[in-house]
């Protein structure tokens, strides 16, 4: 879902969901790298069986970085893919399967907004070309350095499209990834691996759905399979709860907002396009010895627990004192449904829920109340029930007036402050205008040196006074030198001041008009008048796009749950209408038009690329694109408007392009069909999935045995070789068969002569159509355990709540020895620590809401050099040296579900209390005595952030194993 | 009085005559568009249907395509702000001319500049100034909405000084006509408008185009003989009309002058018609009906000259 801001809200509001993932790195020896063992047991504690990856959330970053030099050609760029995949593996590790699914043709629903991105991206390209150019001469006129112009192509990301040649070598390269590493790499020894490539009709996130509908559909799939998906898109956690399988995981890398980037004109970071000066770079190191590496860290990775959201969820959407019981799967598809009113890719989304005015908790109470009063959910197995639906809206409706005033007033009111802001920061940048000096100079409080008597004042008095003279004299005399051009002479406070009322104007930017002005009476009819072009009296035309738009929430529903069900559907207008104008919605959809095909992959193309992309297509389909007696050059506007509609960014504003004609685009294709060659006609067609498995898993024989006995017919897998998975099989036509040398597709790899891998081609098994596909738990599925902290605990009168920060409940902390203790509280005492300022919590990251350093705090403080000089070497930290009798507890807990708590019992001694204090505290600790008092400080801070519930203060009212507080604190929890 | 109805009734009048083209065209529509956008392409492909002969009705072919095509870059240039390569555009503006789209949207694409901020050339600030802000007044106030000093055209004052000429002319042709008989078919038309404009001290320009000469005209349209007037004086517009003859055309173009003089009174008024294919604002004399009707295209532009005149002087 291309809503940036859906993630950001859920991960602040559901925080536990986060887990921060644990990475194995290989080491290097003599220079010789030895890879990771991926055999052994998970690092982060937990077992999973699946990983699929949404490709395209990989190609994209490894093939145009934003962070990074860009790979240089093709070669780069898939040996980067690689790298990332081994990346994965390593860090998810799957026991099971890997499906590796590339986006193919997409719905048509989909298609207008990649026309719209594909169409942007050129746009961007071309306007970014043309301010380099311009600046660049700009900042060499003025006597700035800017290196040379790169004569390097500049890499079009719109051919990572289904249909390009890129996407097709893209395939080739995978294949023979899959096959090296299944006959090289042990980890991935037992792995059944999928392969859906880009000939594959539909979008990667839903082709990896469908696969898990269908197998959870059939009778022999295991339903405590653990799910990884591995994407960075806000749908896949939607997609995540559709399925209803308890263990579903989704991996992503970290959500880091606002990184550098570095300027595109001189390459330096810190400053935008328009403002480069072309100064000459700063020295990176003090003989520029970092020149060359790049100041970002890798991207880290997070896991997203589903089943923690889903306990967050359960929460907040059970509902007492229903007239039926409450069914919590089926108020999860609900609460996934209204998630689609905020954004979606293939709606607009309703122009009074903005995700950040919480507009999901705006419609989450709404809900309850329309189940109350209706009795019933809004959707079922991913069908709408629209009745309730426009219940829903209507309520949303009546608020939409007080939306839009109060949106102004909170924009008005960050305008404000953001103006504030600056004015304070340059106030504070420019310092007083008057300033005493020598014996009158301002002194720091608190310095040691304190300032002495004062001598002979009226001297001084004297001197300041003439020295403020001769300057304002100094100044005046360099403006008549200049010829009255101050801004050229001396540095004079009054010409600093023209310069900065200068400055403070240029920062106003222009607002971009907004003629709609929701925020005032007449917006409807405003808006559609000018989103629309028709009055507010044209009822049908409202109509239309209300029945459209209702259509469009009845097929992204239905996708999510049962697949595509109308390739040719799409939302026909570029706004959407009001919540309020959904009225007698319940007749307006019936069904989608049955056996709709999906475009092939070459006149997708045509439909999504711009022009300026012609080159990807054969000659006489590209000039189809420009020619002015083409019976389609309509759909290639080669500018278009974007509205902002009330935004702020070009980005997040409406390409107001044309739709495609699908009627006229078939008829005008069939002209130039005949000109494809073979090549152009092989990657038109649809292709299939294809499976790859090593020699030493159990179906490996039994393929194996279909390409001896060439039997080119449709085989079903048996469900016992394969851990359940069932689907058909079919051989392909230039398989990968072992002992049979597979080509490098790459010269910078080498040939795999010795392959033992065996590809087949696959298909999901096939259901009748009319199929519903149930979105219910299975039978048989185990809840994995709770996270969050009930909310009756304190009522259960047992331990102190300890949140759980990994997959496994009983992970073992970090610990430091006693000894240890002693050396860092003995350091610790002797510097600044020990003032009295050290209860204040440190500076930490808790504060920014950075949710790693709730795992990883502990580590923190002791990477700084004073304390790892203290300590030794870091690396041994992270060994635990727990006292035997603990460690044997913790060996034999690991993976094991509740058979005690180690933690807890550990904590009952006084010494490990000490133990946990120091390995949670992440400032550095203060002076000996109050170890016990900083723990609860920092118990407290934990609850305080982690979990608002309940006052925090009775968890220490009540009786526990602990000693009292020591009397010295001041620490107030209260 | 054909010359006085707009484009629209026109259309409607011939589809009303070809019942099975109406039908066929109607097939034509998208489902988002509205009707405004759609009765503007309507006529577009109506128009432009006799430039591709091998298009006939109620058959696809690809010359249909073509045509559809362009009538949908047309509307998506006109609608949507698209703008397309050089050479579809020229073609394009050759066969929109004469359509008439009452407030048509105003997009800014990149081009107009408006988007690149913070950079605040020169040329910026110009083209931001070039473009016509949309009008915030429903399409009923349309004639009065103020609009910014164009490129040439008349001073925004200029209604102002020529309104208490025409109260005077307005006095003298109700007399005439009373002295007359009353308005009526049989009157000498341009005698009396004549007359009535010298005993005010002004005389009439007329100013005669052959017909063939007009672009731009409805396809339907196939009479090419007759000639076409059009009556200003003191340049406000008065009136135009067809004949087949110049004086014919002269005495249609004064009756419809003298038809404006027939409510309670006259006004001068700055409007945007049609001149030579562009939007450009004219002095117009107006009764005080509201016309729901666009005006017929411009056959003259006095102020052209003057702009001139300003800027030497």
């Amino acid at each position: 879902m291309g809503v940036p801001a859906f993630f950001r809200w859920l991960s602040r509001k559901y925080a536990s969901i986060i887990v921060h993932c644990v990475e194995e790195k290989g080491k290097e020896c003599n220079g010789v790298r030895i890879p990771v063992d991926t055999t052994k047991p998970n690092p982060n504690e937990v077992e999973f069986d699946n990983l699929y990856l949404d490709m395209n959330g990989i190609i994209h970053p490894c093939t145009h970085p934003e962070d990074k030099a860009a790979p240089k050609n093709e070669d780069e760029m898939m040996v980067a893919i690689f790298e990332y995949i081994d990346r994965l593996f390593n860090i998810v590790r799957p026991r099971r399967v890997l499906y590796m699914a590339i986006d193919g043709v997409a719905p048509r629903a989909k298609m207008n907004q990649q026309r719209s991105r594909r169409f942007r991206a050129s746009k961007e390209g071309v306007e970014l070309t043309e301010e380099k150019a311009r600046m660049r001469e700009e900042v060499i006129q003025r006597g700035g350095y800017l290196p040379p112009e790169e004569i390097k192509e500049r890499f079009d990301s719109n051919c990572i499209t289904p249909g390009t040649e890129f996407m097709d070598n893209l395939a080739q390269c995978l294949r023979y990834y899959v096959a090296d590493r299944l006959s090289n790499d042990p980890g991935w020894k037992n792995v059944t691996v999928l392969l859906s490539d880009a000939s594959v009709p539909g979008e990667g996130e839903h082709k990896i759905m469908d696969y898990i509908r269908r197998q959870r559909a059939q009778p022999n799939h295991d339903p405590n399979t653990h799910h990884c998906l591995c994407g960075a898109d806000a749908d896949l956690i939607m997609l995540g709860l559709a399925t209803h399988e308890p263990n579903f995981t989704i991996i992503r890398e970290e959500f880091k907002p606002n990184k550098p980037r570095p300027c595109a004109l001189c390459g330096q970071i810190g400053h935008e396009i328009k403002d480069c000066q072309g100064a000459p770079r700063e020295k990176q190191g003090e003989h520029d010895e970092f020149a060359d590496t790049m100041p970002v860290s890798e991207q880290e990775f997070i896991f997203i627990r589903l089943c923690v959201l889903r306990e967050y969820l359960a929460r907040e959407l059970t509902m007492a004192s229903l007239p039926f019981p409450f069914d919590f799967e089926r108020s999860v598809d609900d609460w996934v449904f209204m998630c689609f009113f905020v954004g979606n890719d293939f709606l607009p989304h309703l122009p009074s829920l903005e995700i950040r005015e919480g507009a999901i908790d705006r419609l989450v109470n709404i809900y309850k109340d329309v189940v109350h009063k209706t009795g019933g959910y809004l959707t079922e197995n991913g069908y709408v029930n629209l009745e309730r639906v426009e219940l829903i809206m209507q309520a949303v409706g009546v608020a939409e007036d007080n939306i839009f005033k109060k949106r102004k007033e909170d924009d008005e009111g960050f305008k404000r402050r953001m103006k504030e802001k600056r004015k304070r920061m340059k106030a504070e940048q420019r310092g007083p205008a008057y300033m005493t000096t020598g014996q009158f100079a301002p002194q720091a409080l608190g310095r040691r040196d304190r300032p002495e008597a004062v001598q002979n004042a009226r001297h001084q008095a004297y001197d300041m006074r003439m020295q403020h003279n001769k300057d304002a004299a100094q100044f005046l005399k360099a403006t008549m030198k200049n010829g009255g051009n101050p801004s050229a002479g001396a540095s004079g406070s009054a010409d600093n001041r023209a310069m900065k009322r200068k400055a403070e104007d240029s920062d106003s930017e222009p607002e971009p008009e907004d003629n709609v002005r929701l925020w005032e009476d007449g917006w409807k009819q405003r808006y559609y008048k000018t989103k629309f072009d028709v009055d507010v009296e044209d009822e049908d035309f409202r109509k239309k796009v209300v029945k459209s738009y209702v259509e469009g929430l009845c097929w992204v529903l239905r996708y999510y749950y049962q697949g595509c069900a109308s390739w040719k559907w799409y939302f026909p207008f570029h706004y959407a209408p009001f919540a309020s104008d959904f009225k007698d919605i319940k007749g307006m959809f019936t069904d989608f038009e049955k056996d709709t095909k999906p475009f092939k992959p070459l006149e997708q193309l045509m439909g999504v690329f711009p022009a300026a992309s012609g080159n990807f297509l054969p000659p006489t389909w590209r000039s189809l694109m420009s020619s002015p007696d083409s019976p389609i050059i309509d759909f290639y506007p080669d500018d278009f408007a974007i509205d902002l509609n009330g935004k702020k960014y070009a980005w997040q504003g409406v390409a107001l392009l044309p739709f495609v004609d699908e009627r006229r685009l078939r008829a005008a294709l069939t002209d130039v069909y005949a000109d494809l060659t073979p090549e152009e006609v092989r990657r038109n067609s649809l292709g299939s999935d294809v499976m790859f498995l090593g020699k030493s898993h159990p179906l490996f024989d039994f393929i194996h045995e279909l390409y001896r006995t060439e039997s080119h017919e449709d085989t079903e897998i048996p469900a016992e070789l394969c851990h359940g998975i069932l689907g058909t099989l079919n051989l392909d036509d230039n398989p990968i068969l072992p002992d049979k040398p597979v080509t490098s597709p790459i010269p910078m790899l080498r040939d795999i002569s010795q392959n033992i891998a065996i590809g087949v081609k696959f298909k999901d098994p096939h259901f009748a159509d009319g199929f519903v596909f149930k979105a219910v738990l299975l039978s048989g599925a185990k809840m994995p355990n709770k996270v969050l902290k009930p909310g009756d605990w304190e009522k259960g009168n047992r331990e102190p709540w300890r949140p759980q920060l990994g997959f496994n409940q009983h992970r073992q902390q970090a610990h430091l020895d006693q000894s240890g203790f002693r050396a860092l509280g003995h350091s610790l005492n002797r510097n600044q620590h020990g003032g009295q300022y050290s209860n204040a919590p440190p500076p930490s990251n808790y504060q920014q809401g950075n949710y790693r350093s709730s795992h990883r705090g502990g580590h923190q403080p002791f990477q700084h050099s004073r304390q790892n000089s203290l300590l030794g070497a870091p690396p041994s930290y992270h060994q635990p040296q727990y006292p035997r009798q603990q460690q044997q507890q913790q060996q034999q807990q690991q993976y094991g579900a509740s058979r005690g708590h180690g933690w807890d019992r550990a904590a009952q001694s006084q010494q490990s209390a000490y133990q946990q204090n120091m390995s949670r505290g992440q400032g550095g600790a203060p002076a000996g005595g109050s170890y016990q008092q900083r723990y609860h400080d920092r118990q407290d801070d934990w609850r305080g952030r982690r979990d608002t519930r309940g006052p925090q203060h009775q968890a220490y009212s009540s009786g526990r194993g602990y000693p009292a507080p020591p009397p010295s604190r001041r620490y107030n929890w209260n | 009085m054909a010359e006085e109805r707009s484009n629209e009734d026109i259309v409607a009048e011939y589809l009303g005559q070809n019942p099975q083209l109406a039908q066929w065209v109607e097939t034509f529509r998208g489902y988002c568009e509205s009707n405004k956008q759609w009765d503007a392409r309507r006529e577009f492909i109506l128009r432009n249907m006799e430039a591709f002969p091998t298009v006939e009705p109620g058959v696809p072919s690809s010359s249909l395509d073509r045509l559809l095509s362009l009538s949908m870059v047309w509307a998506n240039h006109v609608f949507l702000g698209c703008s397309y390569p050089q050479a579809v555009m020229d073609k394009i503006k050759e066969m929109g001319e004469g359509i008439v789209v009452v407030d048509a949207p105003v997009h800014k694409t990149t081009k107009d500049g408006v988007l690149a901020r913070g950079k605040r050339s020169a040329t910026v600030e110009v083209d931001a100034d070039g473009c016509v802000k949309r009008a915030k007044c429903g399409s009923n106030e349309l004639d009065s909405r103020p609009v910014g000093r164009q490129k040439s055209g008349p001073l925004p004052q200029a209604p102002a000084e020529h309104q208490p000429f025409f109260n005077r002319l307005y006095k003298a042709v109700a007399w005439k006509l009373v002295s007359a008989g009353g308005f009526g078919p049989n009157l000498d038309h341009f005698e009396i408008l004549r007359s009535c404009a010298e005993s005010c001290k002004e005389t009439l320009t007329c100013v005669f185009v052959p017909l063939k000469d007009i672009a731009g005209l409805p396809a339907g349209r196939t009479q090419k003989e007759g000639h076409v007037c059009e009556i200003r004086c003191q340049t406000v517009y008065m009136g135009t009309g067809y004949g087949r003859d110049e004086s014919a055309a002269k005495a249609m173009a004064s009756k419809e002058a003298l038809k404006v003089f027939q409510g309670r009174k006259v006004t001068v008024k700055i409007c945007r018609r049609r001149y030579k294919g562009k939007d450009v604002e004219d002095l117009m004399l107006l009764d005080e009906q509201p016309r729901s009707q666009g005006f017929p295209p411009a056959l003259s532009y006095p102020f052209q000259d003057e702009q001139l005149e300003d800027g030497s002087s």
